[in-house]
């Protein structure tokens, strides 16, 4: 009996260590143009959860057009969490794996959108090809880098953007579905990302504008040099609000969830609002906001809810198959 | 004068058309150059398109690959697996041809000089979803009681890297030399400790490596089996469990460069109480040769009286084995110690009233050393020549020479009356007090899935008896083995 009861304790106290494990492992699944932002966050978060917690946890990265990674997760790529260019994309992760609650983005703050960001025109230096506003993008002749609305949630920002524009000033569905045909005539590559777009206009020299993330746009100027390229801001663009999700059964599986969650919930914190911030996306802290607000330009900003119905209804009419965005590609 | 005024305008015209013309044709050379440099421009531009939409399908192309399914036929067997390597199933193979000749022995030995197929297995394995994998291996090598027999069959949950679950049929975490793979241990047949370890049973173990590796741990709970036994048939003798555990470190196995990086050293041990049933939990002995020298007296119930009787295993089993490697480039050395103890009793009468229990201490050691010729690393997981044998080619695989001490000593109290009148627990005249063999061999991989070996085993018998009733030890034993084998 004693050998039995020393075996058993020496099991529990196998078992018990695993379960208080120091190093915690995350999996961050995001979309293109945040690796820098991410790059920045996880060691200030790092830092912040040893200091909190004492475990030492290591984010990995993964990046791709956010409707990829979506289906990378939902095929069992083991995301913590998923930080995704829209909210359609993360509802997929309830509507076709049952990963995360329906009601996900009431969890955290401005509907789990920690920041914000808008659409913005990327042209190369002295605009030679003349665009200043959405009218421009479909003029024969010029050629427009945007990525593929199948794959990439900027993408989907882009053509709503476009889409909204014809709307405000054509006034009707037809009009404006006429207007984003014509628009997608002039482009001659669909990366299936938009830091894949960046690349084919910035650095293979294809295109006389990028519809760009309003961020992905600054860190081209900033990489690639004021010299080379400028920033056009349109008339009227739209509010992109790429949001968050701990994946809950992936979490609870690894034991994560309480790391995960603090994880999303310091991307709210002032650090995390600024890391945004630096990173040339939009802070939803309004005191970090006013600080960056030269970086960003005032522009009017329709939103997807006043405009399209939302994101589940805007995702059924125009990405789903057999939408606008296929009747258009297909003419 | 009109004339004269027509010539002037006439000149000044013709002054004028001339003094215009190179403007002309640098006007037009402008718009030449304009919509060449615009047509080079969307030229350009086609180009840098068609490149770009090449560089998008070959990255299409790449991550499509990764998600694939991948089909791999090597030496290490053939595999289907997902493209992210989480779920695959592997077919492998152990074939295992003998010849065995005995020089020397008595002429009464008449059936020992064979041919055979010592192990003829194919190894189905998988692994889902990562941290789930199985093992199922069947020999169709035949032997004297089956046909078929289910060697290992296993499932594994990898709850952590550190930490694992197996249940099912597997070794028994006790012995070095046992643990080994039996396609890659020095010699073709194992050495007397492993007469004394468990082998395979059916039961349940947790098991992982922990300190980076340094420090293996397995323990488990078990039907429980006789020294050296499998549990081939689902066995359970009683109601009661062995628990099995051993402890291994190689504590530099992260120090590259060190001399110390190949050592590795632990204890391994079992413990269990039986129940008097039958003879199974009593075993017999084979030399390196895989001749019977040794076993218990039996006989059936019915016919059973004091001096002839079956021994039955009746309370506490224990076993313990400290055991070391060190394996250092060409170089490897193996050593393990066993201490099998067990009580054991006449099984006469049925009730057992009055029948005497002893405690038997049975201790063997073994020393094993191989050197590879040829200088490929040795190592426990086996050789892994640095070219394959090809007549035509002019190379010639890898060499390796072996050599092994063993020696299995057993209680001398097995050979007296256990008092009361019985009879010894095994006859004196029929076994040995000790036996000792030195083997010397050599292995020839002609490719890492392929293994040529030759033995040698003389083996000497300490006996009772100056003429011992059983044949095979009434002169010592040589033993020449010879082994084709392939494994992938």
């Amino acid at each position: 009996m004693k050998i039995k009861t020393f075996l058993l304790l020496g099991l529990a106290a196998a078992l018990s260590g695993a379960a208080f494990a120091k190093d915690i492992q995350l999996l961050n699944v995001s979309y293109d143009p945040t690796r820098e932002l991410y790059v920045d966050y996880n060691a200030a978060f790092a830092k912040y959860w040893q200091g909190k917690t004492g475990d030492k946890v290591t984010v990995k990265q993964s990046h791709g057009g956010s409707g990829k990674q979506a289906r990378a997760v939902i095929d069992g790529l083991a995301a913590d969490v998923v930080t995704l260019a829209l909210a359609a994309d993360v509802d997929a992760l309830y509507d076709v794996g049952k990963l995360i609650p329906q009601d996900w983005q009431k969890r955290l703050a401005s509907n789990s959108a920690p920041y914000t960001s808008t659409i913005v025109f990327l042209v190369r230096k002295g605009n030679p090809a003349k665009i200043k506003d959405w009218d421009d993008l479909v003029r024969p002749g010029v050629s427009v880098i945007t990525p593929n609305p199948k794959t990439s949630g900027g993408a989907r920002w882009n053509y709503l953007a476009a889409w909204g524009f014809a709307l405000k000033k054509y006034g009707s569905d037809a009009k404006a579905q006429e207007f984003v045909g014509k628009l997608f005539k002039n482009v001659p590559v669909l990366d299936s990302g938009a830091r894949g777009a960046t690349t084919t206009f910035v650095q293979r020299e294809i295109g006389d504008v990028a519809i760009s993330w309003e961020n992905e746009a600054y860190l081209a100027v900033k990489e690639f040099g004021a010299d080379k390229l400028e920033i056009v801001v349109p008339s009227l663009s739209i509010l992109a609000e790429p949001t968050v999700s701990v994946v809950d059964k992936v979490v609870k599986k690894k034991g994560t969830e309480a790391a995960a969650k603090a994880y999303l919930d310091y991307l709210y914190s002032d650090e995390g609002q600024e890391i945004a911030a630096r990173n040339f996306y939009r802070p939803r802290n309004e005191a970090i906001a006013a600080k960056h607000a030269a970086n960003f330009a005032k522009v009017e900003l329709i939103t997807i809810d006043a405009v399209f119905g939302g994101w589940t209804k805007a995702q059924k009419t125009h990405f789903a198959d057999g939408g606008i965005f296929d009747q258009i590609t297909t003419k | 004068m009109r004339n004269f005024a027509s010539a002037v305008r006439t000149a000044v015209a013709s002054a004028t058309l001339f003094a215009g013309l190179p403007t002309i044709h640098a006007a037009s050379d402008t718009d030449d150059i304009t919509a060449l440099r615009e047509q080079l421009r969307l030229l350009d531009q086609k180009i840098k398109v068609l490149e770009r939409k090449q560089e998008i399908a070959a990255d299409d192309a790449a991550t499509a690959a990764k998600s694939a399914p991948k089909i791999t036929i090597n030496d290490k067997g053939f595999t289907l697996a997902s493209g992210d390597g989480a779920n695959q199933l592997r077919l492998r193979s152990l074939i295992q041809a003998d010849a065995r000749v005995f020089t020397g022995q008595d002429p009464t030995i008449t059936n020992n000089n064979a041919f055979l197929m010592r192990r003829a297995r194919l190894i189905f394995e998988g692994t889902f979803a990562k941290n789930y994998s199985f093992l199922l291996v069947p020999d169709f090598a035949l032997n004297s009681t089956t046909t078929l027999q289910l060697v290992d069959a296993w499932v594994n949950v990898a709850i952590t890297p550190s930490l694992n679950l197996r249940l099912g049929r597997f070794r028994e975490p006790v012995g070095l030399e046992q643990l080994q793979s039996d396609a890659t241990a020095f010699f073709v047949e194992r050495s007397l400790v492993s007469q004394l370890v468990p082998n395979r049973d059916i039961g349940a173990q947790l098991w992982g490596d922990v300190l980076g590796g340094t420090l293996s741990y397995a323990v488990g709970i078990f039907n429980g089996i006789a020294d050296g036994a499998n549990n081939n048939n689902n066995g359970e003798n009683d109601q009661d469990k062995d628990v099995a555990a051993r402890l291994f470190a190689q504590p530099w196995k992260n120090d590259g460069g060190s001399p110390l990086q190949g050592l590795g050293f632990g204890v391994g041990a079992s413990f269990g109480r039986q129940k008097p049933v039958a003879a199974n939990l009593t075993s017999g002995y084979r030399t390196d040769g895989q001749q019977t020298f040794f076993s218990y007296r039996t006989q059936s119930a019915a016919a059973a009286s004091l001096t002839n009787f079956s021994t039955v295993a009746d309370g506490p089993t224990w076993r313990v084995s400290p055991q070391a490697y060190y394996y250092n480039g060409p170089f490897g050395f193996l050593g393990e110690y066993a201490l099998s103890t067990v009580n054991v009793r006449p099984n006469f009468p049925a009730s057992l009233v009055g029948s005497p229990k002893v405690e038997l201490k049975n201790r063997a050691w073994q020393l094993a050393a191989s050197y590879v010729l040829t200088g490929e690393d040795a190592a426990y997981t086996g050789v892994v020549p640095a070219t394959n044998f090809d007549w035509n080619g002019g190379t010639w695989g890898a060499f390796e020479t072996v050599v092994r001490y063993d020696v299995l000593d057993l209680d001398d109290k097995a050979f007296t009356s256990p008092g009361g009148g019985y009879a010894s627990l095994a006859a004196a005249a029929a076994n040995p007090t000790k036996i000792s063999t030195f083997g010397l061999g050599v292995n020839w991989y002609l490719s890492k899935a392929v293994r040529f070996s030759l033995d040698w085993f003389h083996t000497e018998f300490d006996n009772n008896v100056a003429v011992p009733t059983r044949a095979l030890l009434k002169n010592d034993e040589n033993a020449f083995i010879t082994r084709l084998q392939i494994v992938f």
